[in-house]
């Protein structure tokens, strides 16, 4: 029994061995001498995203990298949680926030470029919905992601009268996480309208294809800047004197046409006519993206692109695992202990962590060194806070399943150890811990199971794994596909996990 | 010298005295059982004596050595290192035999003898087969314990205690967890080590028992020792009207 606990140990020690340094290359290419951490929304095409071979593109990564080539830096592309943009620009953890970001309301926050893209606010609504004009909008279901330009145009501090007086009209204003989620409401008819930027919009019913329309009417203008941390002029000018070198040679509307945003530009305002170029290059690009592949090649390549975020969820998996297991014990014993203060210590940790949502807990142990004690974030620090987060969590757990697991010991085992003359720790350690193993591995394993689904809460911190990638693919090919494809790999992981897990309940079989 | 020498030693739990004042002398090669109606204290009083349960007064002393002493009517426990060693003058064989479930029967008796004894692995490990054999148990080493019956358990129990070397041996009711048919097997042993001269205090609460196997019987009711001697004057010629009545009635149950 001790052997078959050993070799669990060791096994679990030797998968995350093989996963180590996969984390370990990831982190010494951030070593090099200067990087510009670019920070971005993975879910927003044409700026940001992630295409076919899942590689991060988009507008503004272009951009980025253009600007890198010229100051010889290395980029980092960064995708983030939207709504903790602020936190990672604050921490340190991003250089700066380059993803079709919306200046208007937003000037005093951010030390900003140029702006460099005008963009304006539309409403896109099925196109056998009747809906032509914005007053035909009353009464009906309106879809905005949240803390998007869209929402503030309607509903912020600066939304113009007329605005606020036309949401009014709606008879409801539904947030959704992300523009996939918005269009899958807008097709299923639970959503009348969707409204968002222009570029975007342009973008996905280039790729969505008839059933949608853009009305002419728009709610408001508005223009994208890159977002510095507050006070980092130093960084922005370097920036900025690159992107105008840029529109000066041309790259610029190159890249601009690439994406089909030559009519959204405005740093170029004045060179506006001077390329002509722009159609061809921008049609080569639409034309490769519509190669019609067939389902199981398309799901093939879904599952090619998934198999990476796996390797990061089976990380989180088995380091958690291998830190949380130990730790459950440690504070049993303090749970257990006779010194009172100590229970208390440990009662309370118990509570507060399960009492409170793991979701929290991450971005507390992610953001919580820089808003707390000032620390700056590393980048490579988003890994650990993973890690750190997710095994103070499953400890709390663990813990409370060891403490049943012991109480479960018959006393008659500790009399006849004591007789025998047992020190306390032989006690625990030879007699009544084997037995405890025996007594909780059916509620071990239904910890496990939560543990592997629990894995895709790491998108808090926007740390990539299985199912953040899922999302990203989806929103990138605006289908749901990766999402299914997400489950079941899901599902055969835990199938995985609940095989082998019985596998050693039967072997502990061996006494009653 | 006697082996168990108990003075004066008194036990509450809360309010309750369950043990009022109880002496007792146990000589070498003694057998005594201490027979008594349930709640009689009797399993308390084992209790006290294998140091499962402290004291609130009086004094133990085992082979001379004082385990606890008196002092202005508190009991006084020796150091730590003197207990150990006193702990191993003798052992207990419990009413539900609690062996270890998760060791072979062969494991169960040689792992203390190695582990806590700290004496020679072979050696323990051929005087364990030995006592398995005597036990009638020979074949059943490599067995787990939900593997016997429970005669054999408890017969796997005693070779436990014994294993250990004790001077003396404590029996906590060995046959109330047993089908009646099975209560023969462990008298049976019990019988043998009385003829090898092992010092045993059984606590029992049938009577053919303590008069088959006892050199005294002890008669417990309400927290004293109300009458011992012999199991001819104490089971066949009971003075006291509380052994009559208790005799009586177990009677009149067989």
């Amino acid at each position: 029994m001790k052997k078959s606990i050993k070799k669990f140990a060791a096994a679990l020690m030797a998968a995350a061995a093989l996963i180590l340094p996969f984390q370990g290359i990831a982190c010494s290419a951030e070593n090099s001498d200067t990087e510009l951490v670019v920070g971005f929304d993975a879910e927003f095409p044409p700026y940001g995203y992630k295409d076919d071979n899942g590689e991060y593109v988009g507008f503004d990564l272009d951009l980025a990298q253009e600007v890198c080539n010229r100051n010889g830096w290395t980029l980092k592309k960064q995708p983030i949680e939207w709504n903790s943009k602020d936190m990672e620009l604050n921490s340190g953890s991003i250089d700066c926030i380059w993803n079709g970001f919306t200046m208007n309301g937003r000037e005093s926050e951010y030390t900003w470029s140029t702006p460099y893209v005008d963009n304006s606010q539309v409403v896109i609504v099925r196109s056998d919905s009747g809906i032509e004009e914005l007053s035909d909008m009353s009464g009906k279901i309106v879809a905005v992601q949240s803390d998007s330009s869209a929402l503030a145009a309607l509903e912020g501090e600066d939304a113009s009268e007329e605005n606020k007086a036309l949401r009014e009209t709606f008879a409801e204003l539904q947030q959704v996480g992300d523009y996939n989620s918005a269009f899958l409401n807008l097709e299923s008819g639970a959503v009348d309208a969707i409204c968002m930027d222009i570029g975007v919009a342009g973008y996905e019913i280039k790729s969505r294809g008839d059933g949608y329309v853009m009305l002419e009417e728009r709610l408001s203008s508005e223009e994208y800047g890159i977002g510095f941390r507050l006070g980092n002029t130093e960084l922005r000018d370097e920036v900025q004197t690159a992107l105008l070198e840029m529109l000066a040679d041309g790259t610029f509307d190159e890249i601009a046409a690439k994406w089909g945003l030559e009519d959204s530009v405005c740093l170029s305002a004045d060179d506006q006519y001077a390329d002509e170029e722009a159609d061809g290059s921008a049609d080569s690009v639409s034309g490769s993206s519509k190669e019609e592949k067939s389902f199981w090649e398309k799901a093939a390549d879904i599952s090619k692109q998934l198999s990476k975020g796996l390797l990061a969820s089976l990380s989180i998996f088995l380091l958690t695992l291998l830190f949380s297991l130990p730790l459950g014990l440690l504070i049993t014993a303090g749970r257990m202990c006779r010194i009172k203060p100590v229970q208390w210590l440990a009662k309370l940790y118990i509570s507060i962590v399960r009492g409170t949502p793991l979701m929290l807990q991450l971005l507390v142990v992610f953001f919580g060194p820089h808003f707390l004690f000032g620390v700056s974030t590393s980048p490579s620090y988003r890994f650990y806070a993973v890690i750190i987060g997710f095994s103070l969590n499953y400890a709390a757990y663990f813990a409370e399943i060891y403490r049943s697991g012991i109480q479960a010991v018959p006393k008659g085992q500790y009399e006849a150890s004591a007789v025998l003359g047992y020190s306390r720790a032989q006690t625990f350690f030879k007699i009544v811990f084997p037995q405890m193993v025996k007594n909780i591995i059916p509620s071990v394993t239904n910890e496990f199971i939560t543990l592997v689904k629990d894995t895709s809460l790491a998108f808090a911190v926007s740390y990539t794994e299985m199912f953040t990638i899922a999302k990203q693919v989806a929103a990138a090919q605006t289908t749901i596909m990766p999402l299914f494809i997400a489950g079941v790999f899901y599902y055969i992981f835990n199938f995985l996990v609940a095989f082998i897990m019985e596998r050693i309940e039967k072997k502990m079989n061996y006494y009653r | 010298m006697n082996l168990l020498e108990v003075k004066n030693i008194s036990k509450s739990f809360g309010d309750l005295q369950v043990l009022k004042d109880i002496s007792l002398s146990v000589s070498e090669s003694e057998v005594i059982s201490i027979l008594g109606p349930s709640g009689s204290g009797k399993s308390t009083f084992l209790r006290c004596l294998s140091m499962l349960e402290q004291i609130d007064g009086g004094s133990i002393s085992y082979c001379g050595e004082e385990a606890v002493s008196s002092a202005n009517g508190y009991p006084v426990y020796a150091g730590k290192k003197k207990l150990r060693e006193i702990q191993g003058t003798f052992g207990l064989v419990f009413q539900n035999f609690n062996l270890f479930p998760h060791y072979s029967v062969l494991k169960n008796i040689w792992d203390a003898p190695v582990h806590v004894q700290k004496r020679n692995k072979s050696e323990v490990m051929t005087e364990a087969k030995e006592l398995l054999d005597k036990m009638g148990l020979g074949d059943k080493g490599d067995y787990y314990p939900y593997q016997l019956s429970g005669g054999q358990q408890q017969r796997a129990a005693i070779a436990r205690a014994l294993a250990m070397k004790p001077k003396m041996l404590f029996f906590d009711e060995p046959t109330s967890a047993l089908d009646p048919e099975l209560t023969a097997e462990i008298l049976k042993v019990l019988k043998e080590l009385a003829a090898e001269k092992m010092t045993m205090v059984i606590v029992t609460h049938e009577i053919e028992f303590a008069r088959s196997v006892s050199d005294r019987v002890v008669f417990m009711d309400g927290g004293v020792i109300v009458e011992q001697g012999s199991p001819k004057d104490v089971i066949d010629n009971p003075k006291n009207e509380r052994t009559k009545t208790f005799l009586r009635k177990m009677q009149a149950e067989e």
